[in-house]
């Protein structure tokens, strides 16, 4: 330390006390700059990278200080900006379900499919006078072509049923949901009559 | 004075029975109550032997307006929107459409959202034990057919919110055939704000009901010879299926908890023995008879339909 450094004196040690390279006594403490202190001890951090969320650097109080000079903006002109393409109704409700029709299509074979392989591990669950469509060819789609011991021309006429008697079995349970819907309101409008006819005797 | 004396002590304890804890009917009102004015958000699966559906069923009450979404979460998916006294389904198939009604049909029978005095003749109200079910303390209660030609429904009802936890249909053998059970439940003080959002989107008009004259089967060309006790006929015609465009002669029945639909159609080409179908408590029973086919389709066992199927004859 030389006199032409004697104005940064201040900044010197207390880079030098930081370092380790000065005894800390009352007489250097009192050349430490608190403010540069921690800035250096930050600086520190980040560049050995332990910073993650450690560093706090309080700035509330300017931030504060910024807000209240702000102009209020129009909170609803944002908002109905954001919510006007979900508004649009049905129509974007249908376009938004179109992706999935590929998936659905293929959902009510499932169901059949499903269907058909129940039938063979509930076998043992319905009681023996009830034929289940096991061995049949509703249930099949699903049996190995290796079981049958027919010729192949009979066997490929019966898949043709197969096929067409599992497209009508997926029909019928599609219709059986859709019309069971309108099921509770025909019952509710059915005992309304019934009440009415009664009334009047 | 003997009588008076009687009666006085059979109605002491009378009042002392109803004290002591809440009926079956009353639980099951009190859910019907809950499900319409609590604000709740609920996942639950539906259980078959092979196979699940997971579902998320939301519900509040906002300014005096039900609001109401269900859906289906796997696969194509299935989307159930109600506000107020109009349920608009939209499924991939086809375009969405209204129902003026007030509850979803569901995988739950609509008729436990309702009055379900109607049941009175067919089933039996039993209080079960109780449980712990999702986490909550749960009280089974058992509608009990009062015959063998229906399945059974219990209910598991959380005794703090009155609201549904686990539901089966269980055949007379006591197995449980369907399960529904709620994987998570939270009810809050506000609708959320999925809910909310309906209320600023527009539904499809919703399709009267004609309910002009009782469908009858006396004009029909098919006689249904036998029916299980209680099942009554809510409609009859002849349409053209979606799927495969099939005609079909089609009666729709029901007995307040469950429906069956049953299908009188052209027969198929080739030699088909008869015989039935299931998944979950689902039956399909498809009869060949010759000259055309019978199908009936519903949450009934094999036997009763089979027994329906059977007993279709050509009307002379």
């Amino acid at each position: 330390m030389t006199q032409a450094n004697k104005a940064e004196n201040k900044q010197t040690s207390t880079s030098e006390i930081f370092d380790g390279e000065f005894a800390l006594t009352d007489a250097t403490l009192s050349q430490l700059d608190d403010e540069k202190f921690s800035r250096y001890a930050m600086i520190g951090d980040a560049m050995r990278a332990k910073a993650g969320g450690d560093i706090t650097i309080d700035i509330t109080a300017s931030i504060t200080a910024a807000l209240a000079d702000e102009p209020c903006h129009d909170v609803k002109g944002i908002e109905e900006a954001k919510t006007n393409p979900k508004n649009s109704n049905v129509v974007s409700i249908s376009n938004w379900k179109k992706p999935f029709s590929q998936i659905a299509i293929a959902a009510s074979v499932a169901l059949v499919a499903v269907l058909g392989v129940n039938t063979m591990q509930q076998s043992p669950v319905v009681s023996d006078d009830l034929p289940v469509l096991q061995s049949i060819p509703v249930a099949g789609g699903v049996a190995p072509v290796s079981f049958s011991s027919e010729g192949t021309a009979l066997q490929s006429a019966q898949q043709g049923v197969r096929a067409l008697q599992q497209q009508r079995i997926g029909a019928l349970v599609l219709e059986h949901q859709r019309q069971s819907r309108m099921a509770q309101a025909l019952h509710e409008v059915k005992s309304e009559q019934e009440q009415e006819s009664k009334d009047p005797n | 004075m003997k009588q008076f004396i009687f009666f006085i002590i059979f109605s002491f304890t009378l009042v002392v029975q109803a004290s002591e804890s809440p009926s079956a009917k009353q639980l099951l009102q009190n859910m019907a109550t809950a499900v319409h004015q609590r604000n709740f958000d609920a996942s639950f699966v539906v259980m078959k032997e092979k196979g699940m559906e997971p579902y998320r069923w939301l519900h509040g009450l906002h300014n005096g307006q039900e609001l109401e979404l269900l859906s289906l979460l796997n696969g194509a998916g299935l989307e159930i929107v109600r506000v107020d006294n109009k349920v608009t389904y939209f499924e991939p198939q086809s375009a969405p459409y209204s129902i003026q009604t007030n509850s979803i049909t569901g995988p739950i029978p609509e008729v436990l959202f309702k009055d379900i005095s109607v049941l009175n003749k067919g089933y039996d109200f039993v209080l079960g034990g109780k449980g712990r079910i999702a986490g909550r303390p749960a009280q089974l209660v058992r509608l009990e057919s009062k015959d063998s030609n229906k399945y059974n429904y219990w209910l598991w009802i959380d005794t703090d919110s009155s609201l549904l936890l686990k539901a089966a249909y269980v055949n007379q053998a006591g197995e449980l055939l369907e399960q529904l059970q709620l994987t998570h439940i939270s009810v809050s003080p506000e609708p959320g704000e999925q809910l909310l959002e309906l209320l600023s989107k527009s539904f499809p008009e919703a399709r009267k009901l004609e309910n002009n004259t009782p469908p009858t089967l006396n004009n029909s060309n098919w006689q249904i010879e036998w029916l299980p006790d209680g099942f009554t006929l809510l409609k009859a015609d002849r349409h053209k299926l979606d799927l495969n465009n099939e005609l079909a002669d089609y009666y729709l029945f029901s007995d307040g908890l469950v429906e069956f639909s049953v299908f009188v159609q052209r027969p198929l080409a080739g030699k088909r023995p008869s015989g039935a179908l299931s998944s979950g408590a689902t039956t399909v029973y498809v009869h060949n008879s010759g000259a055309f086919d019978v199908s009936v389709v519903g949450k009934i066992p094999p036997q009763t339909a089979k027994s329906i199927a059977e007993s279709v004859k050509r009307a002379l």
